[in-house]
């Protein structure tokens, strides 16, 4: 079986984020980017694969230069081979198109791709993906087996889970559920050696349009102080809570 | 849990800009590696210390290691730390190819085991002496040694300690009596060692101990020390393990860093306690002291990183709590404003900032040194080689005792920014003050290096070491002296090195006349005062590298970041630099207040 599981560039949670050129543009000095997390939960479930049924790994970016110390972590956990795609993500149908051109030529039986990178959140691009190449689709799984061609897969849907049979070749939109975040792996010092020797291929993009631009990024407004409420002092807590913080 | 522990931006801006990794990573020894998988080990190395070490680090203070039925109990994540770090790699990673290591410059080394004692510094001690117990194996012990103890030792299933300290000898190693009886290929031991961290815990498969002692018949003094690996289980070269007769005696009850064991162990009680000589006879002190600089600078970075956790666990304190309302221009205060946040208030910042330019100083030296170290053993050149030693040795009693001694006055501002909650259990600064008291201690007090300082690296070699390190320290000067912000302060440091020349000046010849005891008297102030100077050019030069990038429009980190280090750096130069002055006026006093045994200076009572 060989896998592609797409990895997304994004700012670690804990980044603080600015914006430049009049809120038009995302700061991105010192900020610390990590494997987008619903990717990470995908990487680590094609690590099983590859441990317990031999499959190859390969991960796929779109991004510049700055990109590779992410996919070099991917390698560093195992991935066999890694693949950037040498332009600005700039939107999701973009995206999609570099990695779904990617994957046409890989010949790939499963790819794996977050349901959302958490920072646009666009949530489009592995459905994009499939329907690109016209392959199965199940998006926001929380659980993958796969015996030869056939794949068991479950999803998150409102109040509960679907299971689902489909076959390879498939698309799935990853999240937590895959593997729990105890499995999520550390890459240790031979691995991150190793990482250096494995191949990292730099491919140019293919022609796509791009079909968004950014006008504006607002942050969320400040948080107030807190407003301490006597314990006796019911009606001036639900006065609060529906008149200022419109909770109920 | 970004900066719950630990500012890891500030780490990499310093090892990879101040410092410039680059330049060690570009040396044969190193270049399998690059700054990028560095980079990358570092944050690695922070997943880790997140998941194993910070969420048990208030548990094991509240658990601590104890003596029970014959054994040590220590907290259950002990042994799971050790197994993952040597999946990890961090017991190897210094190690030569060769060896089964890693090959990594010391000063990455450091830089992780800094991120694991911030994360929680009652673990990395246990890894600690096991990667200095199989050096020792490694640098000195045969071949039978090295294939017996080394391999398990770097991957977590055995640990290692360092025996040295018996009851009647502490700083005084002349006086060990622990004996050594040949016996065939081996040697009987029999005798006690006090203080010995990470002696025995729960769990632990084996414990291989590189213990001194003193062979029958060997001289008297440290020319008759031998160096023995003495297993607490002996292998029986079947894959089986037998007692060696090394029993734990006791666990010593400490005001801090309880979760790591300081055990008191006898060897030889029924007579069967085997031991191997490693490497030469009485040559045992010789050996451990050559793994000295490595030792004592892990002592500084321990205490660093203590230091940097106290603050950001004091400075995120100071950011949520509202206490009392600023000045208004009328001098009073508006009671009907709302509370401000205690950051506000101009003598809570004087407290964060002193422990930033504390904790930041002190890694800086921390990661100067272990280049060094890298540099004096890597470098092609030997001459070069020679000059890089010569600056780690004069380093080296500093990076051990100004984190240790200056950091716990930083932490100590920590608990003072939260008021009565900091003397409270609710909070973790206690835990760092009680933890970083030790360190002052380890590895040869203050005293002990003040004395170091003053008494063999000033004077080394005509005073070589001391010349090496002012060029150094000029080499910054020059530099700063172009940059209109930074010239009134590189003026400043180009004073108080005019100012060191006086007082060695004065204490040298105390020394000429053959007053030794004077010479040394006032060693630890002196320390105070060398050690202030030098972080204050570590400072400068922090503020010339972010001035740089400034300049050049280094996109490492935002504009915020830089600044805050050159007015860090001011900080320093205004409100701790100054000190030196009353520091010397002490040194190059000549009232002899301290000398003496025959006066009553203490009053009547003794």
């Amino acid at each position: 079986m060989k896998i592609l599981v797409c990895i997304s560039n994004v700012p670690d949670t804990t980044s603080k984020i600015n914006f430049t050129e009049g809120d038009t543009k995302f700061d991105t000095n010192g900020v610390q980017f990590v494997i987008n997390p619903n990717d990470e939960f995908g990487l680590t479930r094609a690590m099983w694969f590859k441990e317990k049924q031999g499959a190859t790994v390969h991960v796929a970016t779109v991004g510049g230069a700055q990109t590779e110390p992410t996919i070099r972590k991917a390698l560093a956990i195992g991935a066999d081979e890694a693949i950037r795609i040498n332009a600005e993500p700039t939107d999701g149908f973009f995206v999609a198109r570099q990695l779904a051109e990617v994957a046409k030529n890989g010949g790939y039986d499963l790819i794996i791709a977050g349901r959302e990178s958490i920072d646009y959140n666009g949530g489009m691009v592995p459905g994009i993906i499939a329907t690109l190449l016209d392959m199965n689709f199940v998006n926001t799984c929380v659980s993958l087996e796969i015996e030869g061609t056939d794949a068991k897969a479950v999803r998150e849907i409102d109040g509960g889970n679907e299971t689902i049979a489909t076959s390879l070749p498939l698309v799935i939109g990853g999240q937590k559920g895959l593997v729990e975040e105890s499995d999520l792996r550390i890459p240790n010092m031979r691995g991150i050696m190793m990482a250096r020797k494995k191949a990292l291929h730099v491919v140019e993009a293919t022609d796509a349009p791009t079909m968004t631009a950014d006008v504006k990024f607002e942050k969320p407004a400040a948080k107030g102080p807190v407003k301490l409420v006597d314990a006796g002092n019911i009606d001036e807590l639900i006065s609060l809570l529906h008149n200022e913080a419109k909770a109920i | 849990m970004a900066n719950e522990y630990i500012d890891v931006e500030t780490l990499k801006f310093l090892l990879n800009e101040v410092h410039d990794l680059e330049e060690i990573l570009n040396l044969p020894e190193y270049n399998d590696h690059d700054s990028d998988s560095i980079d990358l080990l570092i944050n690695s190395v922070k997943d880790f210390s997140d998941k194993e070490m910070y969420p048990y680090f208030k548990e094991m203070d509240e658990n601590p290691a104890h003596f029970k039925n014959g054994e040590i109990v220590v907290h259950p994540q002990v042994s799971k730390y050790m197994k993952a770090s040597g999946e990890m790699g961090l017991l190897a990673g210094a190690f030569p190819y060769k060896d089964g290591g890693m090959q990594l410059p010391s000063t990455v080394m450091n830089a992780l085991g800094y991120i694991q004692e911030a994360a929680n510094n009652h673990l990395p001690g246990y890894i600690g002496l096991t990667i200095g117990a199989a050096e020792l194996i490694t640098h000195f012990g045969n071949e039978n040694l090295n294939q017996t103890y080394v391999p398990k030792m770097l991957n977590g299933t055995w640990g290692g300690t360092m025996c040295l300290t018996e009851p009647q000898a502490g700083s005084s190693l002349s006086d060990i009596v622990t004996s050594a009886t040949p016996d065939g290929d081996r040697y009987k031991i029999h005798g006690q060692k006090i203080f010995i961290s990470g002696g025995d815990y729960q769990g632990a498969e084996n414990i291989v101990h590189l213990l001194l002692a003193r062979i029958d018949g060997a001289p008297a003094g440290t020319k008759g020390i031998s160096l023995f690996v003495v297993p607490k289980n002996r292998p029986d070269g079947h894959g089986q393990l037998a007692p060696n007769d090394v029993e734990t005696v006791t666990d010593f009850e400490k005001m801090g860093q309880k979760g790591y064991c300081t055990t008191h162990l006898f060897f030889g009680g029924n007579g069967d306690c085997h031991g191997y000589l490693v490497g030469e006879l009485h040559q045992g002190l010789k050996y451990m002291f050559l793994m000295m600089n490595g030792a004592r600078i892990a002592v500084g970075r321990g205490a660093a990183a203590i230091c940097a956790a106290a603050y950001q666990a004091s400075l995120k304190y100071a950011h949520e709590r509202a206490q009392g309302r600023k000045l208004a221009s009328t001098g009073k205060k508006d009671v009907h404003q709302e509370q401000t946040l205690i950051v506000n208030h101009p003598d809570v910042r004087r407290m964060l900032l002193l422990q930033k330019v504390v904790s930041e100083g002190a890694l800086s030296l921390v990661l100067l040194t272990s280049k060094y170290q890298d540099l004096s053993k890597s470098l092609q050149n030997a001459e070069e080689r020679e000059k890089y030693a010569l600056l780690l040795e004069i380093l080296t009693p500093i990076v051990k005792t100004y984190p240790s001694e200056m950091g716990r006055v930083a932490v100590d501002n920590g608990v003072q920014i939260l008021g009565g909650y900091g003397f409270c259990s609710d909070y973790i600064l206690q835990q760092y003050l009680r933890d970083i008291r030790i360190f002052s201690i380890y590895e040869g007090t203050t005293g002990i290096q003040s004395q170091d300082l003053l008494g063999r690296k000033i004077t080394m070699e005509n005073g070589k070491a001391l010349q090496l390190l002012s060029n150094e320290i000029k080499t910054t000067i020059k530099a700063a002296m172009v940059m209109d912000n930074l010239q009134a302060y590189a003026h400043t440091l180009g004073d108080k090195l005019q100012l060191t020349q006086d007082i060695l000046k004065s204490l040298l010849g105390y020394a000429q006349k053959g007053d030794y005891e004077r010479f040394l008297a006032d060693a630890t102030p002196f320390m105070d005062y060398f050690s202030n100077i030098l972080i204050a050019w570590l400072w400068l030069d922090m503020a010339r590298e972010a001035q740089q990038a400034l300049l050049t429009g280094s996109k490492r980190h935002n504009t915020t970041f830089y600044e805050s280090k050159i007015h860090a750096m001011q900080f320093y130069f205004t409100y701790e630099l100054p000190k030196t002055t009353g520091l010397a006026e002490i040194i190059m006093n000549d009232k002899a207040l301290t000398i003496g045994s025959k006066q009553k200076v203490f009053g009547n009572e003794y």
